[in-house]
């Protein structure tokens, strides 16, 4: 797909130091009139260092931009929407307790300075949404509006700064499936329209739907340039991380216990108020792994929490391997076999500024294993104990006292899970177990997740990622509102119908 | 008891109450401006003193009790600048460095009166000023239009700020620098310019607080506002950071202060009660602080610094 | 013969049996003695912390002494290791100025038998040998004042501004309102406990409130009393003040204050601490022993006939024919 006419934008030869670290070494882009062109890598790669320099939050060491064949220099947000850059943020840039408009209005000179102009605002806002089937109310305060609608107030935003370029930033992190579509159908417009598009994932099927062009990041350097008729998810896999992947576990034959967690009528309550669970019901078998599909924010983290005794359910119990569960009472959850990998692994599953020993016994260091009768610490047998467990589970750290927010994502991650499966679990929640993990470390974890399901451990994994679902899921419950709107075996299940389950638009009746 | 409804004593409760409300109205105003762009500042009281000294100060010299309010004002915005330069660029822990402020007010005052004045002298208050017509309408006049021009300016504020932040492109992005800094710098916005703007107007409003305080009294003192600048502080949560609330805050704190001071001078507060009654002020601004509180949320960037791609 | 040569020849014979004597004999050495105050409130807040300031400086005028003060220690805990600092430093009398002390002192004395303390205003010694009180009879100005404002008083009505009902203020305000009542047994006396005594804007607003129901007479005790004189100022009200003189702060409206001479009994006590007493002992000003004294602003055009009446009562009471609160 040659281009002859002049590139809007040109990055050349940005180069971008940070201390002990060369976040983009060298790096060349173009990007034409109407071309959507995908900048795919691991977290780390490099892609959103590039994209803070082209927004002009960052500024590069050394290397230039040029836009419609002229230099220009970006030091600031202010200069690159100026110049009609727009950036959809991966993290909504909104402010909850602003309306929409007044959010679309930040930083634009109003036409009654100083005096504010929301009407003008809103009404402009109103014919962008009528143009590009972007549906949102311009006197909504944004707190009150749903994930999908807070994306198009992003879309909009620039939008109404009238970007010719727009950087988006895993703008489909958050979405159920036909909310995807829906906003890859705006793109494709905005794209037939002329304005260029640089989009940023890691999801490899909606690079491939969406781009004209893809380019390869690796450790701050391009490993590839291709195109989507070109290539597949595989050889993109490969180019991601340098070698061949593989993109789901073996699975052995394994045949399903008996029900080792068994939820009941279970309800609770969300952060503010109402049920974040409804009447949930889901057993778990050993040697099975049941996968809760659905679109963060429907449930999943409240259930996760109340099995785990985080969260005092309003309703319903708990059993694993026949032992009701007091509420409320993490002790007896583990007690009774359960090991949880949280969602939030920095805040609720391990401690940032304890070491990888403290973080690695936080569980049982009141063990007599571990602790002497009066309370001293045996440190040769935690020695001992955390020296195995890093090298079993290939954590990659300079020693044992490094202070475990050191580690990268991927790491923290199997800490956490060589810690909660240190103790033979016979129930595991693993919460979102490869977020913002790296493909290595996330091939390494589902592994684990594997061979847990092999040893017989009855294991519910919890995830956004569709594609890690359906590798990983013997059954497939979907969750909605807070509630299960189906659950399928993984060999019946086809992503249009999970994903309209997501959406909350289907329902099947409970196998 | 009858005394205490007399229409004489009505009046001089309410305008006393007006009175008292005055300083920590200005006090609260500026932290809830300061607060609202996500900047806490503990140091208030201060800057409250310093600014009380150096009006009082200047008032000694010159005789002149503006010209000692704008110093009041100036020397509070000094503190801002201060203030916002070690919050702002050097991301301090913004609990710590407010009662550095605080300590450093604290001392700095009293030692540059120890230095300066030594012996208390007394100095010229403000005029009383009869807003002509206003002034004369029986009961309502008396109380509200007999005032000094700092306690008019300092409730004139209070729609002058809800105008600033509700209707203006710069309450705007007060409001949104408070909740979430990174959208407002990505669209092109300074957060740092917000802040310090924020802030210095803030710190201005505590020295014009600390300022009418000793003109008032006519007199400085170590430690004149008797940690009136923590209540300042207190008062903006009560008034969940909006100019009404806060001034509503103020009002309630200053009424009932006058009220028991009024009952005791009146012997209707028994004196075994007094010490008890002292604390009424307090006690009840405490209860409808938990009241209120819970409804409203602060400024979710409150006391964190700002760094970009942090 | 000089009783100090007579001990210090005592002194001389029984160190040949002890070298490490007390100091506190080594008093009459002849060596200048180190004196540290301790007071709440700032130096020269025209009231009680000036009070005692005023005092040791008149003593110093007299006999060489090595003063320290620390002021502004309202903070107990401030006090408490500024008394604990002084005692270890060597300092031969510390003398703590707040009877919100005595708790503080209390503890420290036992670990510093050496060192002499006093404190005040108290009267109570913890029955130990180190530790004197002091107190000022500010009740018997009080009342010479009180009989005065209800003399001058033209709408029979006086107000009260007060700190907390404790200490010395409760004994000076109690003295006035006795005093008025001898006076004039029908003029009203308005009394008025802020609960603060560094409330300075609250005791200008209490000062208001009296002013308000009609007094034209005010009085007040404690530092934060400043801002009620300003308002009486203002309003051109007669005031009686306490503690120090506060003619300063308003000329005009000032009639006449009662000042603390501490210097009486610090005098007492140094002497007292050269015949080798650290302490035991209770001391007090009184209008008796010239420790109080009535001080008239001349500016202030008091009528004769209320001036003889003050007069007459300091005379009184210093002759022990009017016992004032007994």
């Amino acid at each position: 797909m040659e281009q002859k006419t002049a590139p809007v934008l040109e990055m050349r030869n940005i180069t971008k130091r940070f201390p002990g670290v060369i976040a983009n070494d060298n790096i060349s882009l173009t990007l034409h009139r109407g071309e959507v062109h995908s900048l795919l890598g691991e977290n780390g790669a490099g892609k959103s260092t590039l994209m803070n320099i082209l927004y002009g939050l960052q500024q590069p060491d050394s290397g230039g931009i040029w836009m419609h064949g002229k230099p220009v220099r970006l030091q600031s947000p202010a200069d690159a929407i100026k110049h009609g850059i727009g950036m959809i943020h991966q993290h909504f840039m909104l402010v909850p307790s602003l309306t929409v408009a007044e959010n679309v209005a930040l930083g634009l000179r109003s036409k009654r300075h100083p005096l504010t102009n929301l009407k003008t605002v809103a009404h402009r806002i109103q014919e962008l949404s009528e143009k590009y089937r972007l549906q949102v109310d311009p006197n909504a305060y944004v707190w009150q509006l749903a994930v999908g609608e807070r994306q198009r107030v992003e879309i909009i935003k620039a939008l109404y700064r009238d970007a010719s370029i727009l950087i988006l930033d895993e703008p489909t992190a958050v979405l159920t499936p036909p909310e995807v579509d829906d906003l890859f159908v705006t793109f494709q417009q905005m794209a037939a329209n002329g304005r260029s598009m640089i989009f940023i994932s890691h999801k490899l099927h909606e690079v491939l739907q969406l781009s004209d062009r893809i380019t390869v990041l690796r450790h701050g350097r391009i490993t590839g340039e291709t195109f989507p008729q070109e290539t597949d998810r595989r050889q993109l896999a490969q180019m991601m991380v340098g070698r061949e992947v593989q993109m789901a576990p073996n699975k052995s034959e394994v045949r399903p216990g008996s029900v080792m967690l068994d939820i009941e009528g279970l309800f609770a309550p969300g952060d503010r108020g109402g049920d974040a669970v409804r009447n949930l019901r889901l057993q778990v078998k050993s040697g099975e792994i049941v996968g809760i599909a659905g679109v963060s924010g429907n449930g999943q983290r409240e259930l996760a929490e109340a099995i785990s005794g985080l969260r005092k359910p309003r309703a319903g119990k708990v059993q694993i391997n026949g032992t009701v569960l007091r509420t409320s009472c993490p002790k007896s959850a583990r007690k009774a076999g359960l090991a949880y990998v949280p969602e939030e692994r920095m805040r609720d599953g391990a401690i940032g500024d304890f070491n990888i020993k403290e973080n690695l016994i936080l569980l049982d260091h009141g063990d007599t294993k571990f602790c002497r009768p009066s309370g001293m610490l045996r440190f040769a047998k935690i020695k001992e104990h955390c020296n195995r467990l890093v090298d079993e589970f290939n954590v990659k750290t300079p020693d044992l006292e490094t202070p475990t927010k050191h580690l990268s994502g991927g790491n923290i991650q199997k800490l956490i899970l060589a810690r909660e499966l240190s103790g033979n679990p016979k129930v595991l929640i693993a919460a979102q177990p490869t977020r913002g993990v790296d493909i290595g470390a996330a091939e390494y974890i589902h592994k684990r997740l594997a061979d847990e399901r092999t040893r017989g451990t009855a294991t519910v994994v919890i995830s956004e990622d569709l594609d890690e679902i359906m590798a990983l899921s013997d059954r497939i419950a979907v969750m909605y509102e807070g509630e299960i709107m189906g659950i399928v075996e993984r060999d019946n299940a086809s992503r249009e119908e999970i994903g309209l389950m997501m959406a909350g638009v289907q329902r099947l009746n409970a196998a | 008891m009858n005394d205490f409804f007399s229409t004489t004593i009505l009046i001089a409760t309410v305008a006393s109450g007006i009175r008292l409300a005055t300083p920590f109205l200005l006090a609260s105003l500026g932290e809830a401006l300061g607060q609202r762009s996500g900047v806490l500042n503990l140091g208030v009281d201060g800057v409250m003193l310093m600014g009380a000294f150096v009006a009082y100060f200047v008032v000694l010299k010159t005789g002149n009790p503006l010209i000692g309010a704008a110093a009041g004002i100036l020397l509070g915005m000094v503190f801002g600048l201060v203030y916002a330069f070690i919050t702002v660029n050097l991301h301090a822990e913004q609990g710590v460095s407010g009662i550095g402020i605080y300590l450093f007010g604290l001392g700095m005052s009293d030692l540059l009166f120890q230095k300066l004045v030594g012996t208390p002298l007394p100095i010229m208050p403000f005029p009383e000023i009869h807003i002509p017509l206003l002034a004369d309408i029986p009961i309502i006049g008396p109380m509200l239009f007999t005032h000094s021009l700092i306690v008019y300016v300092a409730f004139l504020l209070v729609p002058a700020f809800t105008l600033l932040l509700n209707s203006t492109t710069y309450g705007m992005n007060i409001r949104a620098v408070g909740e979430n800094p990174a959208a407002v710098d990505s669209l092109g916005v300074s957060v740092t310019k917000v802040r310090y703007s924020a802030i210095i107007i803030g710190n201005g409003l505590a020295g014009l607080a600390g300022a009418a305080l000793a003109i008032e009294l006519g007199i400085f003192q170590h430690n004149l506002t008797n940690s009136m600048g923590f209540i300042a502080i207190a008062l903006v949560y009560f008034g969940a950071w909006r100019p009404f609330g806060v001034m509503a805050g103020s009002l309630i704190f200053g009424m009932v202060a006058a009220i028991v001071l009024q009952g005791k001078t009146l012997g209707i507060i028994p004196r075994s009660a007094s010490d008890l009654a002292a604390m009424a002020p307090a006690v009840i601004t405490i209860f409808a602080l938990v009241l209120v509180a819970n409804r409203f949320k602060q400024p979710a960037a409150l006391s964190k610094p700002y760094e970009r791609g942090r | 013969m000089n009783p100090v040569r007579t001990l210090k020849k005592a002194l001389i014979a029984a160190a040949t049996v002890a070298l490490c004597l007390s100091s506190g004999n080594l008093f009459a050495a002849g060596k200048v003695l180190k004196v540290a105050i301790i007071a709440p409130s700032a130096s020269n807040d025209l009231a009680f912390t000036q009070s005692i300031v005023e005092g040791i400086n008149a003593i110093k005028a007299e006999r060489e002494l090595d003063v320290a003060i620390t002021d502004g220690t309202f903070v107990v805990e401030d006090a408490a290791a500024a008394i604990r600092d002084y005692a270890a430093k060597g300092y031969d009398l510390v003398i703590a100025h707040g009877s919100q002390y005595g708790g503080s002192l209390k503890e420290i004395a036992k670990d510093f038998p050496k060192t002499a303390f006093a404190w005040g205003t108290s009267a109570d010694t913890f029955g130990m040998p180190n530790v004197s009180s002091y107190e000022a009879h500010s009740e018997e100005g009080g009342y010479v004042m009180g009989m005065m404002a209800a003399a001058l008083s033209k709408s029979g009505s006086i107000g009260v501004v007060g700190p907390i009902e404790v200490g010395d203020a409760k004994l000076y305000v109690d003295g006035f309102v006795a005093g008025a009542k001898a006076q004039k047994a029908d003029i009203k006396t308005n009394v008025n406990y802020i609960g603060s005594f560094s409330d300075v804007a609250l005791a200008a607003e209490a000062a208001r409130a009296h002013l308000a129901v009609g007094s034209d007479v005010l009085t007040g005790t404690a530092q934060m009393v400043v801002g009620a004189v300003g308002v009486a100022k203002t309003k051109k009200a007669a005031w009686f003040g306490t503690q120090a003189n506060q003619t300063v702060l308003a000329p005009e409206i000032v009639v006449a204050c009662q000042v603390y001479k501490w210097e009486v009994i610090l005098k007492q006590i140094l002497a007292d601490m050269d015949q080798g007493v650290l302490g035991g002992k209770k001391y007090a000003i009184s209008l008796a022993n010239n420790g109080l004294v009535i001080e008239f602003n001349d500016k202030y055009e008091l009528p004769a006939d209320v001036k003889t009446i003050g007069m007459d009562a300091i005379t009184a009471i210093k002759e022990g024919k009017i016992t004032v609160l007994k």
